[in-house]
């Protein structure tokens, strides 16, 4: 019997993949495990395993996006009919591809049913942030997990599940509950490009997807500047102290950690809106936007709070080398609490940055300019930064967020004050 | 104090011979068991010790031979009589479930019937379909009837001896594969309770609850899964009825998933009872579906590759294991 080859949903969030190139051409025998053809997904570039033995009889879909789900190829056996088979379009919510325009009129009651259900669908797919199990499926979850996802209040069909058949376990729930959204982060906006007419990759289509759901958030920015006087210092003496093949600590660190430990004061900053709740969450998983070719990324640093300097500036190190070598995991692009983007290489005085959702809050940083400051005897120079706040105001109303951006710029100008 | 060596033939002649030095009441009674010292050797030298008032040949029939014992031990003796091959305790199905196991019950307890039934059994030496089987299950289902199966030598002798004392009728396998496996044992017998499990193994991840050849078989399985990261505790119930349902429970709830192993076939063996009375009791707990290894549906083949292939061995349980912590989907 001919085994369907789909485009598989490799991370939470993925909707749709681009088929970069096939690695067997059809009529070759493939072993089940063999790499069959090379995926794009909005983060990542992989090789896709085959999952059957047999023969590549047809590909259905030689290159481009496809939705997740969609049959993109068949394996069988030599000889066996598979022109039934096409690479159709498969609902975005559900995990079984539906069937349209196969060939015999004896089809048309399931069509009409696939019809129906893609109508409907269609309509649901916009309005959920999130894809889990399949809208209005039976949710599969063992006892523990749904036991649970009962005790802590987590709705089950927000999560995906690692478990056999895709089946929802402990650990699922265990690591939404910890404070690890089903979401992906979206990345900050881009920098302004050139006028030409650019066709969407899947990362463009994403960031555009995702940005636009941002914007029905109802968000207010508040801004400050912060003199840098002090974390200058502390980043030349943390930098002397730097030994060899150690990363070297930048402000961008010490604004990393004045941001963590500020969220761990301001706890109601560290949230994320879950449309009926606000998730505060125990750690300030920080990302940290990050430009790279293909545009931009948001890797996380987790349970920033607890790292050292040091270890920050080496987290952070190496996930901006991944994100620039395309070599991020999905975990490293899970879980975030709150987002930091950074302009100042490029010049920027003072930028707005769009949320980052669900997150209540991303922070855009403007370079450190030296500015007249009036003193008591006249006016000095000082290094002065910008920070804008970007806060969806479902989740966190001005005071809160000015009380927040105000322990931060104490902390950035006296890093003492973080002990 | 000094550990003597025991294999689990020696472990079983032991628990036979101190009770009957200590206590005239008890007897044994079997094919072969006399002159020959059993057909696995068990009762070696017993006939020289005790005599063949005590050490008692009888003819091939089962049926004489745990009818005999009920009425030996209706009459004040505590018996214990041995059926060759367990296979053979079907001719003998009669008196153990219809007689010994209701006499008590039926006689509103004025009859007693502390009889000890010994039996073995078990593949891997091309014995065939007739003289392998595993059984247990059987009796497990049948109101009045104590099923004890130990697997290492300390266990079969504290067992077979509160076997004896026991005033209920017993069922006692024995694993013939076993039968050469040595252990340390302390000098004086320990009797073990009837209807105790036994942790071989802590574990974190996993419980895997055998009996039999399948304890030790599950053992080799957990060291292997160790190196793959996940920790199994092996539980051997000991006693199948009564069951040790409390530790059984408690363990699952701890790891959160369960295998049951027995070299039994899999349909209707012991393990099904096992994975019921874990799916009711532990359900909010089990993050899989509890996984049963046993023999594959089929009478035992006489050929050694094919005998093989249909009885269950560490590669099967480690499998097992393997499936309650599968992962399938990307996190």
């Amino acid at each position: 019997m001919a085994n369907e080859v789909k485009l598989p949903r490799l991370g939470q969030g993925m909707e749709s993949g681009t088929i970069i190139k096939w690695l067997k051409a059809e009529g070759d025998q493939v072993e089940k495990g063999e790499p069959l053809y090379e995926l794009d997904t909005d983060k990542v570039t992989q090789e896709v395993e085959a999952e059957a033995s047999g023969v590549l009889l047809k590909i259905t879909v030689a290159e481009g996006e496809a939705d997740v789900g969609t049959t993109i190829a068949v394996i069988g056996e030599q000889g066996e009919d598979v022109s039934a088979i096409e690479g159709d379009v498969a609902q975005p919510v559900a995990e079984v591809a539906e069937e349209e325009g196969s060939p015999g009129a004896q089809r048309e009651p399931e069509r009409e049913r696939g019809r129906e259900a893609t109508a409907s669908e269609q309509i649901t797919e916009i309005r959920e942030p999130a894809q889990g199990n399949g809208a209005g499926a039976r949710i599969k979850a063992s006892p523990l997990a749904r036991r649970i996802a009962r005790e802590r209040g987590i709705e089950l069909g927000s999560l995906k599940g690692t478990g056999p058949e895709g089946r929802v376990v402990a650990e699922d729930v265990e690591r939404a509950a910890d404070g690890a959204p089903a979401q992906p982060s979206a990345p900050a906006p881009a920098p302004p490009g050139e006028v030409e007419r650019v066709p969407l990759t899947s990362v463009r289509r994403t960031i555009a997807r995702r940005l636009t759901e941002a914007w029905q958030a109802p968000a207010f920015q508040i801004a400050m500047s912060a003199d840098m006087t002090r974390a200058q210092e502390l980043h030349d003496r943390l930098a002397e102290r730097v030994k060899e093949g150690e990363a070297k600590p930048t402000v961008t660190d010490i604004l990393t950690k004045a941001c963590a430990a500020a969220l761990m004061r301001h706890r109601a900053v560290n949230a994320l809106w879950a449309e009926d709740a606000i998730e505060l969450h125990p750690n300030a998983n920080v990302g940290i936007a990050v430009a790279i070719e293909s545009g931009l990324v948001v890797p996380v640093i987790h349970q920033a709070e607890r790292l050292a300097i040091a270890e920050l500036a080496a987290a952070r190190a190496d996930i901006v080398t991944r994100a620039r070598d395309n070599k991020l995991r999905q975990e490293d692009l899970d879980g975030g609490t709150f987002t930091i983007s950074n302009l100042g290489m490029f010049g920027v005085e003072q930028f707005v940055a769009v949320l980052n959702p669900p997150q209540a809050a991303i922070l855009a940083v403007g370079a450190i300019e030296a500015k007249a400051v009036p003193t008591e005897t006249g006016f000095e120079s000082r290094p002065l930064m910008t920070l804008t706040l970007t806060c969806d105001h479902r989740s966190l109303d001005g005071a809160t967020a000015a009380d927040f951006l105000r322990t931060v710029k104490a902390f950035l100008e006296e890093p003492g004050l973080m002990l | 104090m000094s550990m003597p060596e025991l294999s689990y033939r020696e472990a079983v002649r032991d628990a036979l011979s101190q009770a009957m030095r200590q206590d005239e009441d008890v007897f044994i009674m079997g094919e072969d068991i006399a002159e020959m010292g059993g057909s696995m050797g068990v009762t070696q030298g017993m006939l020289d010790e005790f005599g063949p008032e005590r050490v008692r040949n009888t003819p091939i029939s089962e049926m004489a031979i745990v009818g005999s014992g009920i009425g030996a031990a209706m009459q004040g003796m505590r018996p214990v009589v041995e059926v060759m091959y367990e296979d053979f305790l079907t001719i003998s199905m009669e008196q153990i479930v219809n007689q010994a196991a209701k006499h008590r019950y039926m006689s509103g307890g004025q009859l007693k019937v502390p009889l000890t039934i010994r039996t073995q059994g078990g593949a891997g030496w091309s014995p065939g379909a007739q003289h392998a089987q595993q059984v247990e299950a059987w009796f497990v289902g049948v109101p009045g009837l104590k099923v004890v199966f130990a697997s290492t030598p300390g266990d079969v002798r504290g067992l077979l001896w509160s076997a004896i004392y026991d005033d209920n009728p017993v069922v006692f396998f024995e694993h013939r594969t076993l039968y050469g496996l040595k252990e340390e044992v302390a000098e004086e017998i320990e009797p073990i309770p009837i209807g105790q499990a036994r942790v071989h193994r802590q574990g974190e991840d996993v419980t895997v609850v055998a009996t039999g050849r399948l304890v030790h078989e599950s053992l080799a399985a957990a060291e292997e899964a160790e190196q793959q990261g996940v920790s199994v505790e092996v539980v051997d119930p000991r006693t199948l009825q009564p069951l040790d349902e409390e530790a059984i429970v408690a363990s699952v709830k701890k790891t959160n998933r369960c295998v049951v192993a027995h070299e039994a076939v899999t349909r209707m063996g012991f393990g099904a009872e096992v994975a019921a009375v874990v799916q009711h009791q532990a359900f909010d707990w089990l993050d899989a579906p509890v996984e049963r290894v046993g023999a594959k549906f089929t009478p035992l083949p006489f050929a050694p590759v094919m005998e093989e292939y249909v009885i269950p061995h560490a590669k099967d349980v480690l499998a097992a294991i393997q499936k309650t912590v599968q992962r399938d989907g990307a996190s």
